[in-house]
């Protein structure tokens, strides 16, 4: 008996545990049908993205990371650039210039509560604007807003600002202000902004999650979660789209990658027009690039239109000039310094160099720039010049072309729009110096209309043009691939803004 | 010969024969784009061309060259300091000898590359710099190897008698240690040219070889990654004569140790 209840035990033990496997595999099963069968619109869009932010905060050095995922998203500003490049009242519900152009008054949208639950106060307005002025500030905006004289915050939903000269970019400058909140101590590493997203995790490294937020003032965003991934390796990038790792790519560096997705239905390639102009900068200080001549005739001899090709396969464009289509001000001047050995040699005879000359070329080693450099090298081998290539680091450039101005001639993007005033300061690295254009692009930031604005700046693009103050080799593309069941993104991707919140995925 | 030697001497033949063409003739000048974007091989270009329009033959052609005279030059100098080295440490005293062997087995504990990549990044990239960083790196290995095959010869009784008979110490050196430890050190130096050539071809896919307009497979590799889908050939010709050139270069070394070492044919 005694074996026998041993034995019965020994099969009760056995068939209980067979019982709990059962009702755990069950229970395991459950909770991933639980997690597969989420309601719609839960499940978590997911976006590839070779940057990563630095911090969180765009004052701070978050650089375009920061601006990519949390523009629009988790900030928003007092104004919204569109993708498109409009500016649309965001924060702001109202405002007034006075007739002078100096004083500009707010009105706050009323009821908009940041994601602590804090409500937005014209102080926090304030308490942002005067961030991007501090001392410390790294914004990329600050020397355009640093004709703002005071900050006044007469009640909680009035704004007063007043600037030292007019400025017919100011509005348009404010919308790349973030609005935070003041109480937020640490806006490196926690955000408090009030746009339809809240930031859920960071995890360095790897992803960035953001969750709607249902605070939000406007129309709620679409998708209740977004997750970026971040990659170093556009091959991994590519990857992960090709196995639904993620559903959408802000932005495709190599054209030929682009033969994996567009032979395939289920893949959607849009390409939209980016800011990021690539330049063959000339220091317009020195010999011998301080004559025109010598700069016409190097522009000239470089046929812009095989690089781009060479480089982005038919994407992107030549643009002439250091102005993109999306700036109000843009004009086709591809026509003025057009690809023409044998004016670029009756220029350099006119200008005393008909056997050409030698001249190092200061090349980041960072891509796409050496490969180009060999392009120039060759095209510029046919007239006689010849370029010895000096590859340096991103550091050194900053420090050796940007800062010290010692070089001769270098290769650079510029991914900002409107940045072609930095041809009216001869301080500037590639030290441009002429009265008539910094004087147009004074008097087009206090002129009284944007027609007169446009027209002064369009005289600027074609004076530098005119002057190949530097050779603008061509415009980049902006290309987005994603699975053909998302939609509603963003295709210009302008000043590296991704807004989210309209994507959807079927 | 052996027939490993023959194999290795056979892969790399074809290459030390592109290297040697191209110093006196390329189908095309390195620099001409004229070729078209990613042309597909054929008649006119043989491999194809790159992004630029470049020939991709006449690019792999000199690039085996900068292989090479890297690989070589890079070869030289390990051996130069190497063997410099080990003899000193060799014939060193005690504490000397300590001391060396210590410094040794801390340099070789570092990876060859990193140590490379370190002499790069303190020197400016350029094809000198890049054989000095990988000829540094290497040298340490030589280094000890030659010291411990000096003691060994050191230790023989011949040595003793020629001390004992009033040979001097620089006659000792060339006379019997060096001609002794030859063989052993000429299968290393073998060995090592195929990591040099790596190590070239690696610093140039870092970006951190020599720069443009120098040519080296490993920049070819680099540029080819974003072309792999619609122009496979231009990752598969610098990979293929890379691979080739290392293989080579450890079978010869493989050949020359069966060749050089009696024990190893009879055990065959």
């Amino acid at each position: 008996m005694k074996q026998q209840g041993t034995a019965l035990t020994g099969l009760c033990l056995t068939r209980l545990t067979v019982v709990f496997s059962a009702l755990a595999l069950i229970a395991g099963l459950a909770s991933c049908a639980a997690r597969t069968a989420e309601p719609r619109g839960e499940i978590p869009l997911n976006v590839g993205s070779l940057y990563e932010p630095q911090n969180l905060d765009n004052v701070g050095g978050g650089g375009q990371g920061a601006t990519e995922a949390l523009a629009g998203n988790v900030y928003e500003g007092l104004f919204k650039i569109t993708d498109s490049g409009a500016v649309e009242k965001s924060l702001a519900e109202s405002y007034l210039t006075a007739p002078d152009g100096l004083t500009y008054t707010f009105h706050l949208r009323p009821g908009v509560r940041f994601h602590s639950g804090d409500p937005l106060t014209a102080a926090d307005v304030k308490y942002s604007l005067e961030r991007i002025l501090a001392a410390s500030s790294k914004s990329s905006r600050k020397s355009s807003l640093g004709v703002i004289k005071t900050i006044a915050a007469p009640d909680d939903t009035t704004v007063v600002v007043t600037l030292s000269s007019k400025s017919i970019s100011f509005v348009y400058n404010l919308g790349f202000v973030w609005i935070v909140n003041d109480k937020d101590t640490d806006p490196a590493t926690q955000e408090d902004g009030t746009g339809p997203y809240r930031l859920a995790e960071w995890r360095r490294g790897a992803t960035l999650t953001l969750t709607r937020s249902d605070r939000y003032w406007g129309a709620p965003a679409k998708s209740a979660r977004v997750v970026f991934h971040y990659f170093t390796d556009a091959a991994a990038m590519n990857n992960a789209l090709l196995t639904g790792a993620v559903d959408v790519v802000t932005s495709e560096q190599s054209p030929d990658a682009l033969a994996q997705f567009n032979q395939d239905h289920s893949f959607t390639i849009s390409e939209g027009r980016s800011t990021t102009k690539l330049l063959l900068a000339f220091n317009d200080r020195v010999p011998p690039f301080n004559d025109a001549r010598i700069r016409r005739a190097v522009s000239s001899a470089i046929d812009d239109h095989k690089l781009l090709n060479a480089i982005w396969n038919g994407h992107g464009m030549v643009i002439g000039s250091m102005v993109p289509p999306t700036d109000p001000w843009y004009e086709d001047l591809t026509g003025v310094n057009p690809y023409d050995v044998a004016l670029a040699k009756r220029l350099l005879t006119e200008a005393g160099k008909p056997s050409g000359f030698t001249f190092t070329l200061d090349t980041p080693t960072y891509d796409p720039h050496p490969t180009i450099a060999a392009f120039v090298v060759s095209e510029l081998a046919k007239v006689g010049i010849t370029a010895k290539i000096n590859s340096i680091s991103a550091d050194e450039w900053y420090s050796k072309v940007f800062q010290k101005h010692d070089f001769t001639a270098t290769l650079q993007e510029h991914v900002n729009d409107r940045d072609i005033r930095w041809y009216a300061d001869p301080n500037f690295y590639w030290g441009y110096d002429n009265k008539k254009v910094s004087d147009w692009v004074i008097r087009s930031e206090s002129a009284g209309s944007a027609e007169e604005q446009i027209e002064l700046l369009r005289k600027v693009a074609r004076q530098i043009a005119e002057d190949a103050a530097s050779d603008w080799l061509y415009l980049n593309p902006q290309i987005v691939v994603s699975a053909s069941k998302v939609t509603g993104y963003p295709v210009n991707g302008l000043n590296a803004q991704f807004f989210v919140y309209d994507i959807v995925k079927r | 010969m052996n027939r490993t030697l023959v194999i290795g001497c056979a892969l790399l033949a074809p290459i030390v024969a592109l290297a040697a063409v191209s110093l006196a003739w390329t189908p095309y000048g390195p620099a001409d784009t004229t070729g078209g974007r990613l042309t597909p091989p054929g008649a006119a270009h043989l491999l194809g061309t790159d992004r630029l329009g470049r020939d991709l033959l006449t690019l792999v052609m000199i690039g085996a060259r900068t292989a090479l005279t890297t690989g070589v030059l890079a070869v030289a100098i390990s051996a130069l300091i190497g063997v410099a080295g080990g003899l000193a440490a060799g014939f060193a005293g005690r504490l000397a000898d300590d001391v060396l062997a210590a410094a040794l087995d801390i340099l070789i504990a570092f990876p060859a590359l990193i140590l490379a990549l370190l002499v790069v990044a303190a020197v400016r990239p350029s094809l000198f710099a890049t054989v000095l960083a990988i000829g540094l790196a290497m040298s340490a290995v030589l280094a000890r190897l030659t010291r411990a095959l000096v003691k060994g010869v050191l230790a023989q009784d011949y040595i003793t008698a020629s001390r004992a008979s009033g040979t001097s110490w620089p006659r000792i050196v060339t006379g019997h240690v060096l001609p002794n430890i030859w063989p052993a050190l000429s299968v290393n130096l073998a060995l090592q040219l195929g990591l040099a050539v790596l190590a070239e071809a690696s610093l140039a896919y870092l970006g951190l070889g020599a720069p443009q307009p120098d040519i080296s497979w490993g920049r070819l590799l680099r540029e080819a990654q974003a072309t792999v889908f619609t122009s496979p050939i231009s990752l598969i010709a610098p990979g293929l004569l890379l691979a080739m050139l290392v293989a080579g270069a450890n079978l010869a070394a493989q050949g020359l140790r069966l060749a050089a070492d009696p024990a190893l044919r009879v055990t065959r």
